[in-house]
C-alpha cells in the first residue's frame, strides 16, 4: 500500500508502503479507485439483467444459441454505461479546470490518459466478464452437450476497449458536460446501426461485433452443433476491435504529443491500427456463410476446423427410436410427444425404418439476406429439427409439433405407406393412400388447412372428398388398430388394391 | 542562478500581457507584486512551462524549456501552484499529493514518504484520508502547496498562494517559504505585500506588463518613504513605484 492508500495510523496519518510498485501502477491503481466506472457497474448489472440475461436464459439450454446471443446482447447493454464513463473520465481535466496543473507534470499527457482510459476500461471488462460467467455458469449447468464457446466471449471482451477508447477520446478532445450524454448516444445509435445494416455474407458490415452469425440466423441451434464453430468472423471482429481502439488512443496521443519520439509513438499506432481495423473490414467483406450456418473467412479459414463434431446423440425409448444430437436432448421429448402415433402405426412395418436419426441442415445464402435451409440428407431415416426450437423468439412448443407433424410425421407415413420417399408426388397415390396417411398423421390444432393445400392430391387427401371422410374414419382408430390394419393390408395398399369402402 | 529571462514577451492577440521582462533568480524567495492585471500570472505560466513566450529568452534550471527533453526535465524539478487550483472531489489529499508526486516522474520508492512530508508541511497531516470536498478553501489551497512541493522543487512557483489562508496559516506558510527558499528559487506572485515583506530576499514589481522595480523589500520600502500612501511602509514603496512608474 502507499501512503495515499494506507490506512491511517492512530493519527489519521499515512503509513509508507513496504514494497513500493512501479509508477505507472501506482497510478493505475489510484485511477481505478476512483474511476467512475466503478459506480456504474450496478446499472452494467442491471442493464444486463433486464435486456440481456433473461433473455439469454429464456433459449434453450443450448452453448451455440446462448454464447452466440450474449455477444450480441451484452455489448448493447455495456455501451452506454462504458461510453459514457470514459467520456466524463476523459473531460474529467478540463472541467475539474486541472489542465494548467496537470500541463506542468514531467508525465506525458498521453501517458496519464492511458491510466485514467485504462481503469475505466478495466472496470467495464470487470463488468464484463461478470456477466459472460454468470451466463456460461448457469448454461454449464444446464446444457446438455458441449462445453463454453469461447469466441463470442472473446469477441464481446474485445469490443469493450473500442467503445471506452472513442468515449474517452471525444471526452478529452471537448471536455464539455454535454459530450458525455451526445457521444453516449451517438455511439449507441451506431453501434445499433451497425447490426442492421448488414446484407449478405459479404457485407463489410459484419465486422461489427454484436454480429455473432449470419446475418439471417445468428445464433440458430443448428449453427455449431454438428460442426466446430468458426473463429473467422471472431478472429476479425478482435483484430478490428483492437485496430479501432488503438488507432483512436494513437490518435489521442497524436494530437496531445510534444516530444518527437512521443509523436513517432502515437503515429505508428495509430497507423498500425488504422491498418489493422482496415484488413478487419477487408476480410469480413470477403466473406461467405458455410453449408453449416458460419461465415467462412477464406484467409483465416483453417479447413481443420470444418470437421463434424463426434457426439453420442440421444434416443428416446419409442418403438421406432427417434436420435436427436445430445445438444437437442432437451427437445427429444417434444419429438417424441409429436410423432409418437405415427411411430406407434408403423413401427414393424415393411419398409419402416428401424430408427430415426437427427441430421444437420444445410444453409445457403440467397439474395441479400435471405438464407435458404435445407435437409442435409435424403435417407428416409434421416430428419432435420425444425428451426428454431421451442423456447426461441417465434417459436412455440404448439408451432413445433405442428412442423414436426409436417416433415417428420408425414414424411415416415408417407415413406412406409407410397414406400417412396420423396418421389411421392411422381407416384400418383391413390384415394386410399392418401386417406391412410390422411387419417394417420396428427396435425396440431393450431395448423389450418391453408397451411396444408401444397399437400393436397399429392400427401393428403383433397378436403371434402370421399378420401377425406375416410381419413377421418381412419383417424378414428387407435394408432395400434391403426397398425393392426396396416399389418395385414399394407402390401395391398401399396399396390393400389384397396378401395375407400374397404378401409375400416 | 535557476531563473534567466530576457526581453520576455507574450501576446494574447492584440493583447501585450508581458513586455520585454528581464529577470534573474537564485536560491531563496523572490516576490513578484503587481496590480491586478500587471501580467504577473502570466509570467508566472511562462516560468511554469504552461505557456511558451512569444519572443525573448527563458532559461530555467540551466535549461531552455523550449525543447521537450529539457523541458520535462525542468519538469520533474518544478513545483507549481496556479492562481486557480482545480482538483478531483472524490480522491484524498495523500492520493492527490500522490498523484502528482507519480507525475512527476518521483522514484516510485520515494513517494509515500515525500507525500507524507509534503503534507505535514502544510499541517495536514491529520486530513491526509479526508476527500478534498470535505475541506475549506484554505485547507484546498495547502493541498495545493503540498503538490507543489512534494518533488521537493529546486524551482517553486506560487500564484497567490495565501488566497484563502486564515492569518495562522499565513504565519505557518511564510515560515515554510522562508525554508524552502533555503535549497530552492522560490516565486511568489502576489498583491499581498505583507507577505512580501515577511517572507522575500527579493522583490520585483509589475506593472502594465512590465517590470518597474526589482529589489530588495528593504529598497522598496525606501522607495515610499516620501510619496507612497498606505498602511504599512511597503505598501507606500509599492504605491510609490507604481505612480512613478505611471507618470
Amino acid at each position: 500500500m502507499t501512503a495515499a492508500t494506507a490506512p491511517a495510523g492512530t493519527d489519521g496519518r499515512p503509513r509508507a508502503s513496504a514494497v513500493p510498485l512501479p509508477a505507472a501502477g501506482r497510478l493505475l491503481r489510484l485511477e481505478l479507485r476512483h474511476s467512475v466506472m466503478l459506480g456504474l457497474l450496478p446499472l452494467v448489472v442491471a442493464l444486463f439483467w433486464y435486456n440481456g440475461y433473461r433473455e439469454v436464459m429464456a433459449l434453450p439450454p443450448m452453448w451455440n444459441l446462448r454464447a452466440m446471443t450474449l455477444q450480441n446482447r451484452l455489448l448493447l447493454d455495456l455501451v452506454i454505461p462504458a461510453t459514457g464513463a470514459a467520456a466524463w473520465m476523459g473531460s474529467r481535466e478540463g472541467r475539474r479546470d486541472m489542465t494548467d496543473l496537470l500541463g506542468v507534470t514531467a508525465r506525458p499527457r498521453w501517458s496519464r490518459q492511458l491510466a485514467t482510459w485504462a481503469a475505466t476500461t478495466a472496470w467495464a471488462e470487470i463488468g464484463c466478464l461478470a456477466c459472460i460467467a454468470v451466463v456460461y455458469v448457469m448454461t454449464a449447468r444446464q446444457a446438455s452437450w458441449g462445453g463454453p464457446l469461447w469466441w463470442p466471449a472473446v469477441v464481446s471482451v474485445a469490443g469493450v476497449p473500442p467503445l471506452t477508447a472513442i468515449g474517452f477520446a471525444a471526452g478529452a478532445r471537448f471536455p464539455g458536460r454535454f459530450v458525455t450524454p451526445l457521444i453516449t448516444v451517438a455511439t449507441f445509435f451506431g453501434f445499433a446501426f451497425s447490426t442492421q445494416a448488414a446484407s449478405g455474407d459479404h457485407s463489410y458490415w459484419q465486422i461489427s461485433p454484436l454480429t455473432s452469425g449470419a446475418f439471417d440466423i445468428g445464433a440458430a441451434p443448428g449453427v455449431a452443433s454438428f460442426y466446430r464453430y468458426l473463429p473467422d468472423l471472431s478472429i476479425a471482429q478482435v483484430m478490428f476491435a483492437i485496430g479501432l481502439t488503438a488507432a483512436v488512443l494513437g490518435g489521442l496521443g497524436l494530437s496531445a504529443a510534444n516530444g518527437p519520439r512521443l509523436r513517432w509513438l502515437t503515429a505508428l499506432v495509430t497507423a498500425v491500427g488504422l491498418g489493422a481495423a482496415g484488413t478487419a473490414v477487408t476480410l469480413a467483406g470477403t466473406g461467405r456463410l458455410d453449408p453449416h450456418g458460419m461465415i467462412v473467412i477464406p484467409a483465416l479459414h483453417d479447413a481443420a476446423s470444418g470437421q463434424p463434431v463426434r457426439y453420442t446423440p440421444r434416443c428416446s425409448r419409442t418403438a421406432i427410436a427417434v436420435c436427436v444430437h445430445p445438444a437437442y436432448a432437451g427437445v427429444l421429448p417434444a419429438i417424441t410427444a409429436a410423432v409418437g402415433p405415427e411411430v406407434t402405426e408403423v413401427a414393424g412395418l415393411p419398409g419402416a425404418p428401424a430408427r430415426l436419426s437427427q441430421v444437420p441442415v444445410a444453409y445457403q445464402q440467397g439474395p441479400g439476406n435471405s438464407i435458404s435451409i435445407s435437409v442435409a440428407s435424403r435417407s428416409q431415416s434421416a430428419f432435420a429439427v425444425p428451426d428454431p426450437i421451442p423456447g426461441q423468439p417465434g417459436m412455440t412448443s404448439a408451432e413445433f409439433a405442428a412442423q414436426l407433424a409436417q416433415t417428420l410425421g408425414l414424411r415416415l407415413m408417407s415413406d412406409v405407406i407410397l414406400s417412396g420417399g420423396d418421389r411421392a408426388a411422381e407416384l400418383n397415390p391413390s384415394q386410399a393412400q392418401l386417406a391412410v396417411i390422411g387419417g394417420s398423421v396428427r396435425f396440431p390444432p393450431s395448423v389450418e388447412e391453408r397451411d396444408l393445400a401444397p399437400l393436397f392430391g399429392h400427401l393428403l387427401p383433397v378436403p371434402g372428398s370421399p378420401a377425406a371422410r375416410a381419413a377421418r374414419r381412419f383417424a378414428v382408430l387407435t394408432p395400434a388398430a391403426r397398425h393392426d390394419w396396416l399389418a395385414h393390408h399394407l402390401a395391398a395398399l401399396r399396390a393400389g388394391q384397396i378401395t375407400l369402402a374397404e378401409l375400416p | 542562478m535557476n531563473v534567466e529571462i530576457s526581453d520576455l514577451t507574450r501576446r494574447f492577440g492584440r493583447h501585450q500581457a508581458v513586455d520585454g521582462v528581464n529577470l534573474q533568480a537564485g536560491p531563496g524567495v523572490f516576490g513578484l507584486l503587481g496590480p491586478n492585471g500587471a501580467g504577473k500570472t502570466t509570467l508566472l505560466r511562462m516560468m511554469a512551462t504552461v505557456i511558451p513566450p512569444t519572443t525573448g529568452r527563458l532559461q530555467l534550471l540551466g535549461r531552455d524549456p523550449g525543447a521537450y527533453g529539457t523541458r520535462r526535465e525542468v519538469r520533474r524539478r518544478l513545483g507549481y501552484l496556479p492562481q486557480s487550483l482545480g482538483y478531483y472531489p472524490g480522491f484524498t489529499v495523500a492520493e492527490f499529493v500522490e498523484y502528482f508526486a507519480l507525475l512527476k516522474e518521483m522514484p516510485p520508492s520515494r513517494v509515500p514518504g515525500a507525500v507524507a512530508t509534503a503534507i505535514e508541511r502544510v499541517d495536514l497531516g491529520g486530513r491526509a484520508r479526508a476527500r478534498l470536498r470535505t475541506l475549506s478553501g484554505g485547507m484546498l489551497r495547502r493541498v495545493g502547496i503540498a503538490q507543489a512541493i512534494v518533488n521537493e522543487p529546486e524551482l517553486l512557483l506560487l500564484d497567490e498562494p495565501t488566497a484563502g489562508l486564515d492569518p495562522e496559516q499565513r504565519v505557518h506558510f511564510r515560515a515554510l517559504l522562508r525554508d524552502l527558499g533555503q535549497q530552492a528559487t522560490v516565486v511568489v506572485s502576489t498583491h499581498l505585500v505583507e507577505d512580501v515583506g515577511a517572507a522575500c530576499s527579493q522583490v520585483a514589481l509589475m506593472d502594465q506588463g512590465k517590470i518597474v522595480f526589482q529589489g530588495t523589500p528593504a529598497e522598496l520600502t525606501a522607495r515610499g518613504t516620501e510619496h507612497g500612501t498606505g498602511d504599512a511602509p511597503l505598501e507606500r514603496g509599492y504605491t510609490a513605484v507604481l505612480a512613478a512608474a505611471r507618470s
